[in-house]
């Protein structure tokens, strides 16, 4: 036969300070946690007269049934300034409202599916209007040369191009000897040293140059840019621009768009020397190739054609790392916090942009 | 006669309105202030009657013009008259103050003698007293200095109406009552419109002609600065003569 449980009684009282705020509540916590091991003890406000906001709070959770703590003796002072605390938190605005859930579970799954994609929809249509209206602003500045701060172009090309030399050169010269490193041991197998150079040469000029000049570019261009423009509208510069007559997406985004067109070929041509000569090193240590036999052997199998391709795939990185940058940099909210959040989604805006086109040129090349 | 008419306007951001139902008039020639508590709406009123933010409701004349939010050519043409002093200044920090004030005369009238646009930035900043600080950066000026170049740039191409979104806050009271004698100066020597949002009892009684109040989501009051103090309204009372709790 069963007993029918009894509600457990208190087994030992504690006398709370005069003082008791935010500390002593948390040193009573941890006493509590301690000295019951699961017993309820019975809390004596009697003595308390110096409270705070964390008192009202404590005292609501134990009226409330806080497992382990009941309240006794609770001065009317503080009784009454516990119900204000609790009205408080019943106030307008407090409580989140509730969005009554309709439909069964699968159906709310399949319409916040439908929802979130139809966002996306949206963004991307916004993101290919601002795509057409850059191309428009281009189009009519070069005609026209108006509507763009003089010197600017030259400021962006200095920085996107003369500050992003080092480190693209250095990363590609990296990325050429490591592919050099891993494939020279394949190529050994099948005695096929000398094929290195070709295939490094077409590697290089054809997908890995411009493929990592593209992702650089989104990790250090591509990340200024969004984080400059989005602290420009925080800080009202971008409605200033707006009011003092000009067009943002103009001002701001022409002189960045010419000079990743015009600094991305020096990049590319930098960056391909760079790669190729890291693979020249490893032939030589290696296989020991001379300079001249390696490129000998390259000139067979790479021409101007794959340059070409390599240089039109990074200038159209270039644009998507800078209207994606733009993008998301023109459409932030009005906080701080949103200007991170802007510059993290448009590093990962850009590097699926150039993944995505590179697919496409992939499909189209070859 | 009034250089903006508003009629039946509501404002606000996405489908929330913030403000509705507004019908009120901006006199030529004086300074109208707009004031209410914080949140009440009054930089929101500001940035619609500046062109930036489409208004949800109703609409507003610009010199009896009819303002378009559609239409470029209505935009492009109230941005060509007006000057907009921001909270915070929005000077571009990329450029000196000098550049910051020549950016609307070079974008503007981009065939304008490079000396020409030397000495209207020169002047422009004598206006505010800002001469001496023409080659610093807005990152190298304190923020009264700042607030007063953003003013010379507000001012750069001559606009018809200057708006000036809180120009006092964050100031101390003496940087504040030179920028408030600055607004009264631009009144008084050149006759210019001017709307200041503020908050600042002691602005709201040096400068204002006309004051607008808004007060839960409404215009509340709308006449003569001289009139506030004899009103017996509870909440401009409560406002201005700090009786009751708000």
């Amino acid at each position: 036969m069963s007993e029918i449980p009894s509600a457990p009684r208190p087994t030992e009282t504690i006398v709370l300070p005069k003082r008791f705020r935010a500390p002593e509540i948390a040193a009573l916590l941890d006493e509590i946690r301690k000295r019951t091991g699961g017993e309820p003890v019975t809390l004596d406000f009697r003595q308390v007269e110096d409270f705070d906001i964390a008192t009202l709070a404590f005292l609501r959770r134990l009226m409330s049934g806080l497992p382990g703590a009941v309240p006794a003796n609770v001065p009317e002072g503080l009784a009454r300034a516990e119900a204000g605390f609790v009205q408080h938190l019943q106030g307008p605005g407090l409580e989140k409202p509730s969005v009554p859930s309709t439909g069964t579970r699968s159906g709310r799954f399949f319409r916040s599916v439908a929802d979130q994609f139809l966002v996306r929809i949206r963004t991307l249509g916004r993101f290919l209007a601002m795509l057409g209206d850059e191309v428009y602003h281009l189009g009519v500045y070069l005609r026209k040369r108006r509507g763009v701060y003089p010197g600017e172009t030259w400021n962006q090309m200095y920085f996107m191009g003369y500050q992003s030399f080092p480190i693209v050169c250095l990363l590609l010269f990296l990325v050429g000897v490591t592919i050099s490193i891993t494939s020279a041991k394949q190529l050994q197998l099948f005695g096929a040293d000398i094929y290195l150079a070709d295939l490094v040469g077409y590697a290089m000029l054809r997908e890995l140059v411009p493929l990592m000049t593209g992702v650089i570019l989104a990790g250090k261009v591509g990340a200024a840019v969004t984080a400059e423009l989005a602290s420009m509208s925080v800080l009202e510069e971008v409605d200033a621009l707006k009011t003092m007559g000009l067009v943002p997406e103009k001002f701001l985004m022409v002189p960045r768009l010419l000079a990743i067109t015009l600094v991305v070929p020096l990049l590319v041509a930098m960056a391909d020397v760079a790669g190729i000569f890291g693979g020249m090193i490893v032939a030589r240590i290696d296989f020991g190739m001379t300079f001249s036999a390696f490129i000998t052997e390259m000139v067979t199998t790479v021409d101007w054609a794959d340059f070409a391709w390599g240089l039109v795939k990074t200038v159209v990185f270039g644009w998507a790392v800078v209207v994606g940058a733009g993008f998301k940099g023109l459409t932030v909210g009005r906080s701080a916090e949103e200007v991170g959040r802007a510059t993290t989604e448009s590093v990962v805006l850009s590097v699926t942009l150039i993944i995505v086109i590179d697919c496409i040129f992939a499909f189209v090349i070859y | 006669m009034d250089i903006i008419s508003a009629h039946d306007l509501a404002v606000g951001y996405g489908q929330e309105k913030v403000l509705r139902d507004m019908s009120f008039g901006i006199p030529e020639g004086r300074i109208t202030v707009v004031l209410g508590v914080s949140g009440s709406g009054k930089s929101t009123l500001l940035k619609t009657l500046a062109g930036l933010l489409p208004p949800l409701g109703g609409g507003f004349d610009f010199a009896g013009c009819p303002v378009d939010y559609r239409s470029e050519a209505s935009l492009d043409n109230l941005y060509g008259r007006i000057g907009v002093l921001y909270q915070g200044g929005a000077l571009l920090n990329g450029l000196t103050l000098f550049e910051n004030v020549a950016l609307p005369i070079r974008m503007h009238y981009p065939e304008m003698p490079e000396g020409m646009v030397r000495d209207m930035v020169q002047a422009g900043l004598a206006q505010v007293e800002m001469a001496d600080a023409a080659a610093k950066y807005p990152s190298e000026l304190s923020g009264g200095m700042r607030k007063r170049g953003a003013l010379a740039r507000a001012l750069a191409l001559d606009p018809d109406l200057v708006f000036c979104d809180e120009p006092s806050s964050g100031l101390d009271p003496i940087t504040s009552s030179l920028l408030d004698d600055l607004l009264l100066k631009l009144k008084g020597t050149f006759g210019m419109t001017l709307v200041v949002v503020t908050h600042e009892l002691r602005s709201i009684e040096r400068v204002a002609d006309r004051v607008l109040v808004l007060n839960d989501g409404r215009l509340h009051f709308a006449g003569e600065a001289a009139g506030l103090a004899a009103s017996d309204d509870t909440f401009i009372r409560t406002f201005f003569l700090k009786e009751g709790q708000p």
